[in-house]
């Protein structure tokens, strides 16, 4: 029955990285859309979140089903607990993922040269983020899962820098009020999606070491 | 061989909880006031050994008052050798011997001046499979009290100890029937209150649940919650679960030594040895 839960935790563990690998796709996908004017990339990130749903109920009930029947301690209660929650930023980092495809489908960033390039910066830290943490709770690296947290500090300073600019350009901006609304949301879910990201850090801190580092000053 | 040291004298007669203790021959160990964190038992350096085998390793444990200490271990680590060691059960085995020291509330176990006998009456214990003596539910909790000169009044004491060891509902109207027409778990009921009939200070207790459904299991369960506030409860047993439960602190004891100890919640989450996360998590033992 031991080797059986060791299996199923393994199982579990892999379910929930391949689940990860889904919605790093999706947030690629999301980000060129912002940049392509191809339409059915967006309409794809969409469709591709179903995906990521159902395998979230998947993973959250095989979770369930574990406690339940096992009643695991230490380590192993340990991943389960991440799962759960790394399982609860994944899908929240596709619904992210959908709103910034949504928003590429009406905006016209090239009208807005100085927010664009911005955004263009903002999309592959925030995918970095997304790598280092999956990669860290996949292999249980403490070190990797560290590594997170300076790029949040970078993301926050482009948002910040960002909405600034809106802000500053605001008689100018006028004329593209709806752009730059879009803009503005699209580089709001990507600031989002580092925060989720950096939630899935600390978990994995959590698992392996125990120790809760949220809310602490980094 | 058992090293010698110095016995405190004890400041009061009276344990916490306001539990009458019965009077003390002058040879005994006598507790002192203890409020919950207070060291009741301490073993320093403890081997012990059927033999020229030692089942216990080199142990030095504390055991908190007002707690529940619960040692867990695969069969044949030295956990109910530990725990019988507390109140002398080992004496009665053939080639048993100890080494190191052993502290009841300062006082050494193992010393000249303790009285075995004085020793079990402060440190009262609960086996494995029940057995209540063949007797009526009434003398099983009164005996002990008699032959001991309790002087007070024993339907009180009866009653009261029946009540503590949540089983007074239960037989209030089969007092005089036989102990043996009682249920599995009534009858480890009743030896926690036989047990506790003596005013022990602290309740030694192996695998007090092994021999029962999960129902009665559950009943002994909630009544170690109520007792840890008037005895110190030291709990061996086989179920995990059951130690992550009930008891606030927990040892885990591999092949004669004590690998690690430190509160339940901690050794069931994030426990610091390899062996204890192995252990724990099934993957051996």
């Amino acid at each position: 029955m031991t080797a059986h839960f060791v299996d199923l935790l393994d199982e579990l563990r892999r379910r929930s990285l391949r689940m990860a690998s889904l919605v790093e796709d999706i947030l690629h996908e999301a980000c060129d859309s912002v940049f392509s004017s191809d339409d059915g990339l967006a309409r794809r990130v969409v469709a591709r979140d179903n995906d990521v749903d159902r395998e979230e109920v998947a993973v959250e009930t095989e979770v369930i089903r574990l406690l339940a029947l096992y009643q695991p301690v230490g380590s192993d209660l340990r991943l389960l607990c991440t799962a759960l929650k790394v399982n609860n930023d994944l899908e929240r980092i596709a619904d992210c993922a959908v709103n910034i495809a949504e928003r590429a489908r009406h905006l016209q960033i090239e009208s807005l040269p100085q927010q664009a390039e911005l955004v263009r910066q903002m999309g592959p830290i925030v995918r970095r983020m997304l790598r280092a943490a999956v990669q860290s709770y996949g292999t249980q690296d403490v070190a990797g899962a560290n590594k997170v947290f300076a790029d949040e500090e970078i993301v926050d300073a482009l948002y910040g820098q960002l909405v600034r600019s809106v802000v500053a350009e605001a008689s100018r901006l006028m004329q593209e009020m709806a752009s730059s609304l879009d803009v503005l949301s699209v580089a709001k879910n990507l600031e989002r999606i580092a925060d989720h990201t950096t939630n899935i850090a600390e978990d994995v801190i959590f698992l392996c070491t125990g120790e809760i580092v949220r809310h602490r000053p980094r | 061989m058992v090293t010698a040291m110095d016995t405190q004298t004890p400041s009061s007669t009276t344990p916490r909880g306001g539990v009458a203790v019965p009077a003390l021959t002058p040879r005994s160990v006598a507790p002192t006031d203890g409020a919950a964190g207070d060291v009741v038992i301490r073993a320093e350096q403890l081997t012990i050994r059927y033999g020229t085998f030692p089942a216990v390793r080199d142990v030095s444990l504390e055991i908190p008052a007002a707690q529940v200490t619960a040692i867990i271990g695969p069969s044949g680590c030295g956990k109910s050798t530990l725990l019988r060691a507390i109140n002398r059960m080992n004496d009665f085995v053939p080639k048993a011997s100890v080494q190191g020291r052993l502290f009841y509330r300062g006082a050494n176990v193992y010393g000249p001046e303790c009285d075995p006998v004085d020793l079990r009456r402060r440190i009262g214990m609960v086996f494995q499979k029940p057995n209540p003596f063949p007797k009526s539910v009434y003398h099983n909790v009164a005996w002990g009290a008699r032959i001991n000169g309790y002087r007070g009044d024993i339907e009180e004491l009866v009653e009261q100890s029946l009540r503590r060891a949540a089983l007074w509902d239960e037989v209030k109207d089969k007092l005089h029937e036989s102990a043996y027409a009682l249920s599995g778990g009534q009858q480890q009921r009743l030896c926690i209150a036989r047990a506790i009939a003596l005013h022990p200070d602290v309740l030694l207790m192996d695998e007090p649940c092994s021999a029962l459904d999960p129902i009665a299991t559950a009943r002994i369960e909630d009544l170690i919650d109520q007792l840890k506030s008037q005895y110190t409860v030291a709990l061996v047993t086989h179920n995990m679960q059951q130690a992550a439960r009930v008891s606030d602190r927990t040892a885990f004891m591999y092949m004669g030594e004590l690998v690690e100890v430190g509160p339940t919640s901690l050794i069931f989450t994030t426990p610091r040895n390899k062996r204890t996360q192995d252990y724990i998590t099934g993957r051996f033992g």
